[in-house]
This record gives structure tokens, sequence and C-alpha cells, in this order.
């Protein structure tokens, strides 16, 4: 169905290629995972293959690709429409029209499609993503989960014979990550559409794919293949996977269930220890105290007598799904909306009636999306706007290079800061928002779009400000980050405080925040890999056959 | 529901008769009436009618303190600037306040009946209106007003971003943190979009030139309705030629139009079967238009001018009840809407 043999692409102006010495092929009804670093060229290689790459963005193609027989790079990306659909990453930059059924039959329309043929595609999509009863919903109404199957209806109207998704659940919470995935796989499973997805989050995506397509670097060859070959060469991996290569399980287990079995085994054969008791850090210094808040935008209640407390070196993780309020919550916190009840204390002190710039002086707050901050010519200078604009530019809490060093960014210093990788965005955001030495550090979905090896580095910076007394909320849907990083974790849903405590009570009473090592060894209290490896003592385990193993064959 | 051509002949029937009249108490009252419309076509949780009431607190005076700035008429002198001042300078009158102050009103009853429009009609759906030849101006248009409110978000989102590092707005170039983003952002996304539509199919079927004909056709018409403009105005002995042209012009960039639309390929895929609802509110407006195209009594009454001095305005019960003809979709409103979860 596709075919890359030798292909190779290089953007206009680069030095050195996107994608080189690509060669792999994909079979009609496959589903494949397409993974790598951030700025490896997952998106360019899926842009490739519907013709946006190079008809978009220009620059030099060579090496053959062949998509059912049509040449993307010859015919371009509208005659491919026909054969291939495409989601992009963020679904509302792609919506045109208000209303769920209007928005999938735009195409159709565009197409000339009669109308009976149009309304039997158009409900029999809505039907196939289970979108029947929001059909006359307005698209702006609608959850994250929700817009995300519009846009894979949309993409699917036009009856193409492949879909490419980028990084379809990069925006959802588990359960709408899950729901998304059901359905492509019923659509690849029932109507053999063949499916190309990257994704960040392998422990997501893995228990579903065929074929996984790892491009470890621009400009270097990727490795394709079943997935459990290419893991062997992938670092790092999810938390799962880690721990089966580690204990040596064969076959590799992709999903909690296939692991099952050899935890199970693991558990008989090793010494176990149980997880000792989280650290007590009630009696800390609370750094932020919200207290009965509630918010209401013109309609809609969106917080409802919230009460939370951050302490001085704590991290906490505030959990939710998708229009829970938690980023209505942060936003309260540093002042940008008004609550209608409650009190906010930084530090002992309210922050009624300050501004907000003066709040953020205290509680640093990174917004879901760090470019709306980027605007200065390079990246140290990012970091003096905002001593500037807090008179602080004579003497820096924290010298800007002092910071950069430990951001990791001294090499980038005097590059231009849209010029970075997702990562490397991210942090020079964080740096902008931090060198006011916060005693609060507030963040927003950070690790969205973010590889593992980013997170990891983020995720060290975040244990270095907390061991020297910063407070973190961290408002995330990754739970495996909150598993490794978090010292207690809220729940917050609809507008409420369902649940706050240490991760290991409350990960493991929800399934949906349930980390893969706490499913995996749901007895036993352990989030992460490490932990469980660490209690896992010798003798090791031993190779065990699965009954997962035919299934995954 | 209400067919978005009746809901566009309402707002026009609005447009007419608020530009028909200088009188206040029947501007008022159009006022009233649109913004009742507004109220019982809103979500559940946006009942108030604040939009035409920000508007207006705005346009009134603002146009109130013009008026009563530069038309020095007027009887009733309430104060004297300097006369040196230029334009500025002479007597602030209260006629020419008043005068300023129907002006204002005047904007807010049109302001008031386009964002119902706004509200109760998609811009897909309104560009739908527009002739085949002109599908695909159309449809960029319609996608770029989508642009206008996602810009807004994008612009609250910016301006909170710079705030919580320490930006304050206080002059023009603290604009600068704000405008950049906005504009990276802006370009970002309009190629985002343009790169969604093509992977939807968007210029598959439509991007076929017009052929050398019709092309040539098009030219000559507009030659000609040119040509016979310009005659027309600089030479008045060849006026029966020059008509001749425009006419000839006219008809035949209208036929081109018209053939051109021929070949363009639309389907549709909502059809809107027309009920009461649509024939009352048409019912009103026509009513409406009646009573102020046409030289019937109250007409007279429509006129109102507060110069020289000014004076209680004039009433007709025939035409307010006219007026109230506009309320139409009001009475056809479905049950509270609530807004979604």
């Amino acid at each position: 169905m596709i075919r890359f043999d030798r292909f190779r692409y290089t953007y206009p102006g680069a030095s050195q290629p996107a994608l080189a010495d690509v060669t792999f092929a994909v079979e009609q009804g496959e589903l494949v995972l397409v993974t790598g670093l951030s700025g490896a060229g997952k998106s360019t290689l899926l842009r490739c293959i519907n013709g946006l790459v190079p008809h978009f963005s220009g620059g030099q193609v060579g090496g053959v690709i062949a998509v059912a027989g049509h040449d993307p790079v010859a015919e371009g990306p509208a005659v491919l429409s026909q054969i291939v659909g495409f989601v992009f990453q963020d679904p509302e930059s792609q919506f045109v029209v208000d209303e769920v059924a209007d928005e999938i039959a735009f195409a159709l329309e565009n197409a000339a499609v009669p109308r009976p043929e149009m309304r039997a595609r158009v409900e029999a999509v809505l039907e196939m993503m289970g979108l029947t009863p929001l059909r006359r919903r307005r698209i702006d109404t609608l959850s994250g989960g929700e817009k995300q199957r519009v846009a894979i209806a949309a993409a699917l109207a036009l009856r193409p014979q492949i879909l490419l998704l980028d990084e379809p659940t990069s925006q959802l919470d588990p359960r709408a990550s899950e729901e998304v995935l059901q359905a492509l796989v019923r659509l690849n499973r029932q109507l053999g559409l063949t499916i190309l997805l990257s994704e960040h989050r392998l422990e997501r995506v893995l228990p579903y794919v065929d074929r996984m397509v790892h491009l470890p670097g621009p400009g270097q060859p990727p490795q394709a293949g079943p997935p459990r070959s290419v893991l062997r060469h992938v670092d790092p991996l999810p938390p799962l996977v880690a721990l089966g290569r580690a204990l040596a399980w064969e076959p590799l287990p992709l999903s909690v269930e296939e692991g099952r079995p050899f935890a199970e085994r693991a558990l008989q054969d090793c010494q176990v220890r149980r997880a000792s008791s989280p650290a007590v850090l009630g009696d800390l210094e609370p750094i932020l105290k919200v207290e009965n808040l509630s918010f209401a935008f013109a309609g809609p209640v969106v917080l409802q007598g919230v009460n939370l407390v951050v302490r001085r070196g704590e991290l906490a993780a505030l959990m939710g799904r998708n229009g829970a309020g938690k980023t209505t919550l942060l936003r309260c916190i540093v002042g940008l909306l008004q609550p209608q009840e409650g009190e906010i204390a930084l530090a002992g002190r309210s922050i009624w009636g300050r501004e907000t710039a003066e709040v953020c002086r205290q509680a640093a707050y990174l917004p879901q999306e760090p470019d709306s901050l980027l605007f200065a010519d390079t990246v140290a200078e990012e970091l003096w706007v905002t001593l500037r604009n807090h008179g602080l530019q004579a003497q820096p809490p924290i010298h800007p290079h002092a910071l950069l060093d430990r951001l990791g960014l001294q090499a980038v210093r005097a590059a231009y800061p849209r010029d970075l990788s997702v990562g490397q965005r991210q942090r020079v955001a964080l740096g902008a928002v931090t060198v006011t030495a916060p005693r609060l550090l507030l963040l927003d979905e950070p690790t969205r779009g973010m590889d593992y090896a980013a997170k990891e580095s983020l995720l060290a910076l975040l244990r270095e400000w907390r061991a020297e007394g910063m407070g973190v909320l961290l408002v995330t849907h990754d739970v495996e980050l909150v598993a490794q990083a978090a010292d207690r974790v809220i729940v917050l849903e609809q507008g409420r405080v369902v649940a706050d405590g240490p991760p290991a009570e409350v990960l493991t009473a929800d399934a949906d925040f349930a980390p893969q090592v706490a499913r995996l060894f749901p007895a036993c209290g352990w989030l992460t890999a490490a932990e469980a490896l660490a209690r896992l003592t010798p003798p090791a385990a031993r190779p065990i056959q699965s009954s997962a193993e035919g299934d995954a064959a | 529901m209400i067919d978005v051509r009746v809901w566009l002949l309402w707002a026009l029937t609005a447009l007419v008769a608020a530009s028909s009249t200088r009188n206040p108490l029947y501007i008022v009252l159009l006022l009233l009436v649109v913004a009742l419309v507004g109220v019982f076509w809103a979500p559940a949780h946006r009942r108030l009618p604040l939009a035409p009431l920000r508007f207006a607190l705005v346009a009134v005076p603002l146009a109130a303190a013009f008026s009563g700035l530069t038309a020095h008429l007027g009887d009733t002198v309430l104060f004297c600037l300097p006369p040196w001042l230029p334009l500025l300078g002479g007597a602030v009158t209260l006629e020419s306040l008043v005068a300023g102050t129907i002006n204002g009103l005047t904007l807010t009853v049109i302001w008031g009946a386009f964002a119902v429009l706004n509200q109760v009609a998609a811009v897909h759906e309104l560009v739908r209106l527009a002739p085949r030849a002109f599908r695909d101006a159309g449809l960029v248009l319609s996608i770029a007003l989508t642009y206008l409110p996602q810009t807004s978000r994008s612009l609250a989102r910016i301006r909170e971003a710079q705030a919580v590092r320490g930006h304050r707005l206080r002059g023009p170039r603290d604009w600068l943190p704000i405008l950049i983003p906005l504009l990276i952002s802006g370009l970002e996304r309009s190629t985002g979009l343009s790169e969604a539509m093509v992977a939807r199919g968007y210029g598959a079927v439509s991007d076929r030139p017009q052929p050398l004909p019709a092309r040539g056709l098009l030219a000559l018409g507009l030659f000609l309705l040119l040509g016979g403009w310009m005659t027309w105005l600089f030479v008045p002995r060849w006026a029966a030629g020059a008509l001749a042209a425009m006419i000839a012009g006219g008809g035949l960039v209208g036929a081109v139009v018209w053939w051109g639309g021929r070949s363009v390929q639309r389907t549709t895929y909502r059809v809107h079967r027309w009920g009461w609802r649509d024939v009352g509110v048409m019912l009103g407006c026509s009513l409406l238009l009646l009573l102020v195209l046409l030289p019937l009594g109250g007409q007279r009454t429509l006129a109102y001018n507060p110069y020289p001095l000014l004076a209680a305005p004039p009433f007709d019960p025939l035409v307010g009840l006219g007026l109230l003809g506009l309320l139409a979709p009001a009475a056809a409103a479905p049950g509270p809407r609530r807004p979604a979860a």
C-alpha cells in the first residue's frame, strides 16, 4: 500500500536531510506506529505520504515513494486526498464549519458528491465513530476526545484507503485517548483501513499496532518492523516494555494483559519487598492555600468549593478529564480570573487585589502553549525580558546565564527561540517564567508533544527545584510522569476535588489514572518500572511463554 | 429553525428601517425589538442583551460627542469652545448632541441586527447564498471570517501569557510582545488550515481554470461596462450609446458568471424545508417594508430634525405597529436553548 525506497527529503535551507535512506513498506490493513524523538521527522514522514511535503514546504526529494500506486511528490496532496485521509495534531486547527455533521460533509460538498450519497456517507461515518448523538452539536461545545473523533470522521468521509494521524492523543486525557484509539482499532480491524499514526506516549498505542517505524534522529535511517523487534533498539521506553526488557521477559509484552503472566511469575520467583511508606510532607510550610474556591464563566460553573494546599518542596500533580477545570484553577491562582467565591493565599498572603504580574513573581505559571510567551530574538533575551518586566534586571535573583545552564540551553542561548524543538521551546518558556526565582511553580501540561528524553530532562530539573524548596503544582494527563514525579496527586472532576492523597493510593483507585506498573502488580503499591525493579530481587525472572504470544504474533 | 435567507432578509429590513428614519422614538423601538429578538434566540446562559448595550455605551457617547463638537448648529447653546480651535471651535448645542445621539442609536440598531444574524446563522450558510461562480471566493471569505474569533482567543491567550511574566500594557511599545506572537501564530494557523483543507480534498475538483473564451467575454463585458460608464459621465451627447454599452456589458458579465457557475460542481448537505416560522418572519418584514417605503400616511413621521430648536418627535401608532413586524422571529423562537455540557 505504501512503499518507501531510499527516500530522502531535505527542508529548504537545511544543511542535513530531515529524512534519509527511508526504506520500508506498509501492507494494506496494517496499523503502523511512527515514533522517534522530537524533531526526528515523524510529522515530515506522514506529510510525505499525502504529498503535503514537499508541496507545501518546498525542499529537495530523492528516492521513491509510492502510495497505492500513486506518486505523492508528482501528483500532490489534492489528488492524494482521495486516497489518504490526514488528521492533524490539533483537531481545532482543521475545522472549517460549526456543526459536527456539516464539518464531516464539508469535504463531500467540495467533492460535489450527490446529496443522497453524501447523506449516507455522513451517517455511516457518524455511526462508525460513535458520533450519531452529537451530529447537531456545535463543535466548540465538544470535549477534546469528541473533537478528535470528529476530525477523524471528517477525514474518513472521502473514504480514504489510508488514514494518517499526527499525535492524535497528545491533548487528550487517558479515557478520551482510549476512546480515540479504540475507534481507530475498529476502523482498522473491521474496515481493513491502513493506519499510520505518530505518537510519543507509546504505552497508549503499542498494544494495538502491527508494525513500528522508529526514527532515531534527523537524517538517520529509520528502523521498521514488528514492535517487539524495533523496541529492542529504542530508548527510553514505556514502563512495561522497560520492565520486560530488564527482566528478559520473552516475548516482550506490549500490553498490561500480556505482561500479567510474567508479573505473576516474577512475584512467585522473586523475593518481594513492598513499597515503603511515602515521606510525610504534612508538616512542611504551605506555599499555596486554596480554600472553598468557586468560579463560573458566564454560564456553567467550572470550579466548586475547591480546597487544596501545595507545600514547600512538594510536587503535587493535578489530574482530571479534559474540561474538569484544571487550567481554570491555575488561572485563578495567578489572578488571571477572578473567582466568585473563596480565598487563595500565596506564602500566607492573599492574592486578592494583587496584579497578576506581582503574583507571578512568587508563583511562576507556564501555560499550555509556550509559544505564546516567546517573542524575543534570542533565548537569553527571553529571560532578560522577564527580568526587565519585573524591574529586576539590575539584581536578578538568578542570573540568566546560570539558569540557562541548568535548563540545558547554554548551547542555544543565541538562537531564535521559535527555531528550537518542542522540548527546547518548553524549557525556554520555563526559564522565562522562573528567572524571578519563584517559590511556587504552576505547570499546565508541560510534557505535551515531548518525547521520553525531553520528559526525563524536565523531570530532573523539577526534582532539583523541589529539593531546593520550590513547591510545584503540575497539571498533566501523563499518568506515567505523575507516577515518577509526584509526591501527591489531586484529582479534579467537574470542578470539584474528588481525590487528594499519595500517588500510590490515588492513581490505583481509578483505572483511568493507573500507570502500567500499578496495573501489572496491583497489590504491591509500585508505580514505576524503577520501583518494581528495585523491589523484585534475584533470583532473576527467567523467560516464560505467554498466552499472549500467539495473539501478538 | 428559520432559513438563513429569511434571517438575512430580517437583518436587511432592520437596516432599511434604521436608515429610513431619524425619529428617535422609532429608533429606540427598533433597538428594543432587535434586542428582544437577540435575547429570544440566544443560548439560555446569555439571555441578557449585554452585547448591544455595551456597543451602545461606546457608540452613543462617541457619536454625540463628535456631533456636539463638530456641528455648531442649533439654538440651545450649552457652552462655547474657543473659536481658534480648528473644527471644534464654536457653540456646543443641545440639538447637535441629540442629533449625534440619534446617529449612535441608529448604528446600535444596525450593529444589533447583524449581531443577531451572526448569532443565528453560520457564516458558511451565508456564503452558500453567493452565486456558484463565486464559490471559491466565498469559501475563502468564510474561512477568513472564522479567523476573527480564533484570533480574538489567540490574543487573549497571548496577553495572559505575557502578563504572567510581568508584562504590563502602558504604551504602544508594550504591544510588541503581544503582536509578534499573534502575527506568528496567525501565520502558522493559516498555513495549518490551508494544509488541512487541501488534505481534505479542497481544490481537487474546483481547481480548473475558466476556458479562454469565457475569460475573453468577461473582459469584453467589463470593458463595455466601464467604457459605457465613463462615456455616460464625460460625453453626455453619447448618453444613449453609453447606456446601451453598459446594458450590453452588464448582460455579458452576468451571462459569463451564470455560465461559469454552471461548470462549478457543488452539492449541499443540508436542505432547509420552509415552514410557518419562515413565512411569519417574511410577513413581518414585508409589513414593515411596506410602511417604511410606501408613501402612506405615517411615513412623514419617520423624518425628524432636532435643528434649529429641539422639539418632541411625532409618533404614528401605525408605523410603531409596523416596526413591531420585526419581532416575528421572537415569536418563532424555539424553546430555551440550553448551553451544551
